[in-house]
């Protein structure tokens, strides 16, 4: 390890994804200036997977450009925070950053990063072959601005799905993996606490996880966004999602079900410590693939239905260039270069893993097959669910006050779980507390 | 010894030594407190433009705060959790002075040994107590059992949150009080208590009207002091709730952080960190008068 | 020890302050109470340390009995800890220097000279040790945008300067109470000016105090974690803030973490040890009036 401490750490700051880090510009093979010599890009993203393991090639673009890349992968509401400061302030800290689903409305609203299509409409900045046509366009859809510009490359189209991580003790208790909400109940108090395993764990991003049975039960957010963007919180069906779901969570969940973290959530699923969850398939697709160890008894299905429907959550991140960074220009090359076809085409052979909004990746007979975890077909999943996305019930991601209501959801689920606030009064408190913050946030109600 | 007389130049001399610090802690402290105020009249955030210069509604914010039912819940919290740590570090820093109250060398290691939770980081104490207190890693659950209570997670019922917060900041802060009593205590004239032992006192009576009202004075500027620190409490609900379970640690300071630097409510914040000062300074007040004013101004 | 009976009330009788009427093993059962007592306060401190040897296999194992590693620690240098290390370096030894530059002169003038504005001025070093740091973070973060100081070490020492000027000046002050005015008016005297009898004679003086304050300084200064959350982000991020950012890299690997908080916490204790007794004296002069 101290072998790979180099110069360049001195300058790096903060943290980088293990194993990489900028190596000091190589000199040129052939002779003649790197395209982006003494450039230095700061890029940062939240350590989703696909970022985590772009690090590993970061090295490759350095090489190849001469340029030196600063890259930091803080967990999602650190980088948050950070990035809607650096934003609000117009600051140049940050050349290529994430562009996070919850914050879409409010960055690409206020107009805090820069529309793309100059950039990948430019033959000369952009090379032949990229395909910026190649994105599916559910996932392109969501990052276009009032004037239908582009302002940000998605990465992943992150869809909520449901997952065994011991499947064998469903089945050994007779059930197999529920396709509604009205058969969990029954499956969970079977399995529960079987092999000492709790029955049901999910991040406490409670503004992500719990929509998608609050619009399961026919609820829904907001009356009609993005136009009418009253809450409706304190529905009776909303209350009664808030029931169920909170009821999973408190009856089948572990000790300290409240504190679990994605990135927590998804290193135990990988050990086997819990039987059943409802999360990002980014998350839950590592079961299948080493060092799992979970990979002979993992299982898949799409997110379950409720009373209204089947609503499985999306959520897009792109990648964005800030309007203050002073290195559009190499910041647009880390873009084409990141999302280019060949880089993803690799990752997925090497790691097995990718950005996966590409449509040529997506329909290749490959991705497909190594997209069959455990014999489950997840490519198709995981386009079905794209696919009933396009029905646009995920619009209240681009208000721009949602991450407010976001936190309110947290806060309720949280005080439902633990038992301070009855289903009806938590939902109440944050239908009344949205309000709160949407007046504070100059809407009109 | 003779009475000095200040010649004109010594006394120009003695103003410029003061002046620089003046000036500086009038430009860092004066001009931002002006700032914070100015900025809590307006209704300041980035994604208006312009709002920052928006006086038209200036008690806006005051009155949307105390309209804001989890501000007002912040409010009351804070006060629990100051009431309790303040308590607690005061109950155990008196009663570790008390008992550790001898000359001795050894004592004198003893002491130096416990300065270290008070001069650790607190964001290293934060993240002992996360770790303290997270099932699966720490052996305070398994003594809890041995001890026969069952306990869950501490950190994530809300029952038990705040006041588990309260613990981990009275661990840190203990040392605080139980050398400032400590150097009271070493202060304080023996005849008092000879005379109290010569007539028949018993250690608690000794205590109760001997020591404590001389040392009166000193535990009002700890309790002062700590309950000041006390709404600064921020590492440990950053790092080991998050504000949570629910809004169950939401203390006011923390609320602040999130409508400040999560949403950008620049001139929200203003306003609450305004009225945090004030309220600290009153309640300062309020202690300085119950406990004897002369020990905390000149 | 004991007097006669008939003694009366008020008698000064002068009695060695070390001799007690403590029996021999009383005492000893005070010092033994005492080290159990420390060692249940360290515990958490030690519980730590010792996570932080422990391979990252071992972490949920309950024993006491491990093999340990320094695996963790060798992590460590991989995840920009020894850039936050500089930065924290930096922020603290400059802040330390300047907040002493400016406020010994200050606290020495207040010691000396009856200023009319002497109460005045004591009530506003307590006030800003009042405000939560929040209070000033929300100025200085606008203004920092405004000036580029935002992410700079520079920028950090000019907000440390809130809490350190003050406590200097505070606490050098009562150090200064204590050093005998006639040395330097016999310095004065003998025809030196005020500031040269200062640095002669009584600087000297107060030096333990002028460690002990330079040293809280550079504890306070170190040990800050809220301003430079908000106030820097790869520049200048200072330890404090890189554990944070480290416990999400880890991915919950307690023992990595562990090793973090230890190497952070490790200069801080260094510093307590060789000044400690400085340190408590100097804790005493800031709070307790004589």
């Amino acid at each position: 390890m101290q072998a790979k401490i180099r110069r360049r750490q001195i300058l790096a700051g903060g943290a980088a994804a293990g194993g990489l880090f900028a190596l000091p510009g190589k000199a040129p093979a052939a002779g003649g200036a790197k395209p982006l010599q003494g450039v230095t890009l700061n890029v940062s993203c939240w350590s989703a997977p696909y970022p985590l393991m772009l690090a590993k090639y970061i090295p490759e673009f350095e090489a190849q450009t001469g340029a030196q890349v600063i890259y930091t992968t803080p967990s999602f509401p650190v980088y948050n925070q950070r990035m809607d400061i650096a934003l609000a302030t117009r600051s140049d800290a940050y050349d290529v950053i994430n562009v996070t689903f919850i914050y879409i409305g409010r960055w690409v609203g206020a107009g805090w990063v820069l529309p793309l299509d100059p950039y990948f409409n430019n033959p000369k900045l952009t090379p032949a072959g990229w395909d910026a046509a190649d994105f599916l366009p559910g996932t392109t859809t969501v990052f276009k601005n009032a004037a239908g510009e582009l302002c940000a490359i998605p990465w992943i189209a992150d869809v909520m799905m449901a997952a065994a991580s011991r499947y064998d003790i469903m089945q050994q208790a007779g059930f197999v993996l529920p396709d509604t909400f009205a058969q969990m109940p029954k499956m969970l108090a079977a399995v529960n606490n079987k092999d000492g395993l709790p029955g049901f764990v999910t991040e406490n991003h409670y503004g992500w996880t719990f929509i998608g049975y609050l619009q399961g039960y026919g609820a829904n957010i907001f009356r009609n966004p993005p136009h009418d963007l009253m809450p409706v919180l304190d529905t009776p069906e909303a209350v009664a999602a808030a029931d169920f779901f909170c009821n999973l969570l408190r009856s089948y969940g572990p000790k300290g079900v409240l504190s679990y973290t994605y990135d927590e959530v998804a290193a135990e699923l990988k050990q086997g410590g819990m039987i059943y969850t409802t999360e990002n398939e980014d998350f839950v697709a590592p079961m299948a693939m080493p060092p799992s160890k979970v990979q002979k008894t993992c299982a898949f299905s799409m997110f379950p239905a409720g009373p209204a429907g089947r609503f499985p959550q999306i959520a897009t991140h792109g990648w964005g260039i800030p309007i203050g960074s002073r290195h559009k220009d190499a910041a647009w090359q880390f873009i084409a270069w990141s999302m280019s076809k060949e880089l993803l085409l690799r990752m997925f052979r090497d790691q097995g893993w990718s950005s996966l909004t590409r449509r040529s990746i997506i329909e290749m007979p490959e991705f497909r097959q190594k997209l069959t975890l455990n014999g489950y077909d997840v490519a198709k999943m995981y386009l079905d669910t794209v696919n009933l996305g396009e029905k646009g019930y995920m619009a209240y991601r681009t208000v721009p006050p949602y991450p407010q209501v976001d936190r309110e959801i947290d806060i309720a689920i949280g005080n439902i779980t633990s038992g301070q606030m009855t289903p009806k009064a938590a939902m109440a408190a944050a239908q009344k507390n949205s309000i709160t913050q949407l007046h504070r946030a100059g809407v009109k109600l | 010894m003779t009475a000095v007389t200040w010649s004109a130049e010594q006394r120009r001399a003695f103003t410029l030594g003061l002046l620089p610090a003046l000036i500086v802690l009038a430009a860092v402290t004066l001009g931002p407190a002006c700032y914070l105020v100015i900025t809590s009249l307006t209704p300041l955030t980035p994604l208006t433009p312009g709002s920052g210069l928006d006086f038209s509604t200036p008690l806006a914010n005051y009155s949307q705060a105390l309209l804001d039912s989890s501000f007002v819940h912040s409010v009351w919290l804070q006060l629990e959790l100051s009431a309790i740590t303040v308590g607690l570090q005061t109950l155990v820093g008196l009663g570790l002075a008390l008992l550790l109250n001898i000359e001795s060398r050894f004592m004198e290691a003893v002491r130096t040994g416990f300065l270290v939770p008070m001069v650790l980081p607190p964001i290293v104490v934060a993240i002992i107590w996360k770790v303290l207190y997270t099932p699966g890693i720490s052996p305070l659950y398994a003594v809890l059992n041995a001890l026969g209570i069952a306990a869950g997670s501490l950190v994530t019922d809300p029952a038990t949150a705040l006041p588990a917060l309260a613990v981990a900041d009275t661990w840190e802060w203990f040392p605080f009080t139980l050398l400032m009593v400590l150097a009271a205590l070493q202060m304080m004239p023996k005849e008092p208590l000879e005379a109290a032992r010569i007539d028949g006192a018993g250690a608690w009576q000794m205590f109760w009207y001997v020591r404590l009202p001389f040392i009166r004075p000193a535990l009002t500027v700890v309790v002062l002091f700590r309950l000041i620190d006390s709404i600064k409490a921020f590492p440990l609900i950053y790092v080991i709730t998050n504000g949570g379970p629910g809004q169950a640690t939401e203390v006011t300071n923390y609320y602040a952080f999130i409508q400040t630097f999560n949403f950008a409510y620049w001139g929200y914040g203003s306003a609450i960190a305004t009225m945090m000062v004030l309220g600290v300074f009153v309640l300062s007040l309020i202690v300085a008068r119950l406990g004897g004013t002369q020990a905390v101004t000149e | 020890m004991s007097t006669a009976a008939t003694a009366p009330r008020r008698v000064a009788i002068p009695v060695p302050v070390r001799r007690r009427r403590t029996r021999h093993w009383r005492r000893h059962a005070i010092h033994g109470a005492g080290a159990a007592l420390l060692f249940l306060a360290l515990l958490p401190v030690l519980w730590l340390v010792q996570m932080s040897f422990r391979p990252n296999a071992d972490i949920l194992n309950a024993g006491l009995i491990f093999a340990p590693t320094l695996d963790n620690y060798w992590a460590l240098g991989s995840a920009g800890f020894p850039a936050s290390f500089l930065n924290s370096l930096l922020a603290s030894t400059g802040s330390t220097v300047l907040s002493l530059v400016i406020g010994v002169p200050a606290a020495f003038s207040l010691a000396r000279y009856r200023f009319r504005a002497n109460k005045q001025i004591a009530m506003w070093i307590l006030v800003t040790r009042m405000a939560p740091p929040i209070a000033f973070t929300i100025p200085f973060f606008l203004a920092f945008t405004w000036l580029g100081l935002m992410d700079t070490v520079s920028g950090l020492v000019l907000i440390y300067l809130t809490f350190n000027l003050a406590m200097v000046v505070w606490t050098m002050k009562s150090f200064f109470d204590a050093v005998p005015r006639s040395l330097e008016e016999a310095a004065w005297i003998d025809g030196a000016g005020v500031w040269q009898a200062f640095l002669r004679v009584t600087l000297p003086l107060a030096a333990p105090g002028l460690a002990a304050t330079g040293i809280l300084c550079f504890i306070l200064s170190w040990n800050d974690f809220f301003f430079a959350l908000i106030l820097t982000r790869t520049n200048a991020m200072t330890a404090p803030v890189a554990i944070v950012n480290f416990m999400q890299y880890a991915g919950w690997e307690w023992g990595k973490i562990a090793a973090a908080g230890v190497v952070v916490l490790l200069p801080v204790l260094v510093f307590t040890f060789f000044v400690r007794s400085y340190l408590v004296r100097g804790l005493m002069a800031g709070g307790v009036k004589e």
